[in-house]
């Protein structure tokens, strides 16, 4: 029986499949890992390993086939719909390769709109993410759209949404795949950081080696099977 | 939300601009139409709406003013001595032929009415200037090349219109020309014991459908209808039993359904091209009603943007189509009426779309 931690984030056995009867695709077979807090994980594998999908279970996005999802403890697999969003609301950030930060909105607005969703007020919408912007060296670009951003900026804001509202685990999917090498590695040295100093779980799935240099612990992924490495 | 839902929806302008053509489009055309079905049922009854009448009694099956028949001219008479009767007159009326000096022949509704009874119809008073008429100005041009006064031949008597009047423009064909009820009576050549409608002012306080059925029951071979009864029975009869108002029905009905279903695509469009958006607030925890909020604030302020140009458009062509459809009437209720109807079609057409855009898949944002 896997121990039920309170503070880590885990999968149990879960298995994953796309479409259904025979053009059924397999996805996810048997996974098995924990997560702890103030430990930056990588998860590698080529293209179609299952990477993104078990970051989707995790995220409370999908739900396994079979298996369990804990989110900080909890069982998550069998929650409602509306319980898995506010459970995502509440304590998962996520960073996607492609940004998704909304182009009608600046900096400042992007970071506090999971604020918004959370309920925070005004003052204290504009005064957290402008206090996440500067931790972040954004202090100057908060008045900025995303199209007047560069590509390490942007995904700098993106990390800043995902952590405005302080929940304990950060969920990044190839958060480096769309800057180049410098940026790059700004990224990966910040998800560290927040990791190690925030004691913020944070999974990363990723093609980029140079993100290895920065995980505690990293795990490879092979046609829906995963396994750790050693680092 | 509000300000989330509406920057994300002018952050693409050209986009927006589209959505709000097409809405603008639609309203257009659905004010248009209903305001030529509007100003087409209230041209079908406006000489009877303005007569200085409660009652109007008429030979049986007569529809509507324009298609008037005979009765005894000493029906007034009789009028008289029935209880709750104050005042009776009379009203001749018929096509007849108007000519200019030049030999160039028109067919007219000519109308005359006793003084007392002519209400807000433009008349002649009696015994002011014989064989005077007036006619609408929009027909001036088309009668006496817009310039009064001017002498013309009405059924071969020698007649001279004296001056135009506004808003009685005809919508048959046949321009009306308005006289003193003997002129009528002259220039129609009605015989003496003859005339076409009876009109009764009802005595103060008397209850109208009461002294009706009086008369009715006093003058069984004629129909006798209240202002209001015989100016309905005037517009349905234009309106279903005539070619020319069912074409307008059908046409402003389609209006309606053409400019609906813009509303509704246009709606529906928008909402369906902001569905990864949709899935970025999913994705990062917006709750279904805020979905459903966004989208249904979104559908509004499209709504309320394609209306308000529209409506702007709608005066400026009311204007220009008078010059050729002169009872063309957009009443400021129209307004309303197209508006909720509008807001409603949006609200519709975003709930269809809330659809797509709350089962959207969150998982999509995961792909580049």
């Amino acid at each position: 029986m896997p121990e039920c931690n309170p503070s880590t984030l885990s999968v149990e056995d879960v298995h994953l499949s796309y479409g259904s009867g025979p053009s059924s695709r397999s996805v996810l077979r048997g996974i098995a890992a924990t997560f702890a807090p103030g430990e930056m994980v990588l998860l590698t594998g080529p293209s179609g390993s299952g990477k993104t999908s078990l970051l989707t279970l995790l995220g409370c996005i999908l739900r396994p086939d079979s298996g369990e999802v804990r989110i900080l403890g909890e069982p998550a697999a069998r929650l409602s719909e509306d319980v898995r969003t506010r459970l995502r609301l509440r304590q998962i950030g996520f960073i996607f390769q492609s940004f998704r930060l909304f182009e009608s909105l600046n900096a400042r607005e992007n970071v506090a709109l999971p604020l918004r969703l959370n309920g925070f007020r005004r003052q204290e919408r504009l005064r957290r993410s402008e206090a996440v912007l500067s931790e972040l060296g954004l202090k100057s670009r908060m008045h900025l759209k995303p199209k007047e951003l560069s590509g390490g900026e942007k995904q700098r804001v993106a990390l800043a949404r995902a952590i405005a509202h302080d929940p304990p685990i950060v969920l990044a999917d190839e958060p480096t795949a769309s800057l180049d090498s410098e940026n790059g590695l700004k990224v990966a040295a910040l998800l560290r950081r927040i990791a190690i100093e925030q004691r913020r779980i944070v999974v990363v799935a990723g093609h980029d080696e140079r993100l290895g240099a920065y995980a505690h612990r990293r795990f490879h992924m092979l046609d829906g099977c995963i396994q750790e490495e050693n680092n | 939300m509000f300000a989330l839902a509406w920057r994300n929806l002018v952050h693409d302008r050209t986009r927006f601009a589209v959505t709000v053509l097409g809405i603008a489009f639609a309203v257009f055309l659905m004010t248009f139409q209903s305001g030529l079905l509007v100003g087409f049922t209230r041209a079908a009854s406006r000489v009877i709406d303005s007569y200085d009448a409660d009652m109007w009694i008429m030979p049986r099956g007569v529809p509507c003013f324009d298609f008037a028949a005979t009765l005894e001219e000493r029906t007034r008479e009789l009028a008289l001595g029935v209880d709750g009767v104050a005042d009776a007159g009379r009203i001749a009326t018929g096509y007849t032929v108007f000519q200019k000096p030049n030999g160039f022949r028109q067919t007219v509704l000519l109308q005359g009415v006793d003084d007392r009874f002519a209400g807000s119809v433009p008349h002649v008073i009696e015994g002011l200037r014989r064989e005077s008429t007036l006619i609408d100005e929009t027909d001036a041009m088309l009668l006496v090349w817009g310039k009064t006064p001017a002498d013309v031949e009405i059924n071969g008597h020698r007649g001279r219109v004296s001056n135009t009047a506004r808003g009685f423009a005809t919508f048959l064909g046949a321009p009306y020309v308005f006289t003193s009820y003997h002129d009528a009576v002259d220039f129609l050549r009605v015989p003496p014991e003859q005339s076409m409608f009876i009109l009764i002012k009802a005595r103060q306080g008397d209850a109208l459908e009461r002294l009706r059925d009086r008369l009715r029951a006093r003058f069984p071979n004629y129909d006798v209808w209240t202002r209001a009864e015989f100016s309905a029975r005037a517009r349905k009869y234009w309106l279903i039993q005539t070619g020319a108002g069912g074409a307008l029905s059908l046409s402003a009905l389609l209006g309606f359904v053409i400019g609906l279903v813009i509303v509704s695509q246009s709606t529906y469009a928008t909402t369906m091209e902001n569905l990864e958006e949709y899935a970025t607030l999913k994705a990062v925890g917006a709750s279904r009603g805020f979905v459903r909020g966004v989208v249904l604030i979104q559908a509004l302020c499209c709504g309320v943007c394609g209306s308000a140009l529209g409506f702007l458009a709608v005066d400026p062509m009311v204007v220009l189509a008078r010059s050729v459809v002169t009872w063309v009437l957009v009443p400021h209720w129209m307004f309303a009426v197209v508006s909720i109807i509008t807001f409603f079609m949006c609200a519709l057409a975003s709930v269809l779309g809330v659809r797509a855009a709350i089962r959207v898949e969150p998982g999509r944002v995961f792909r580049a």
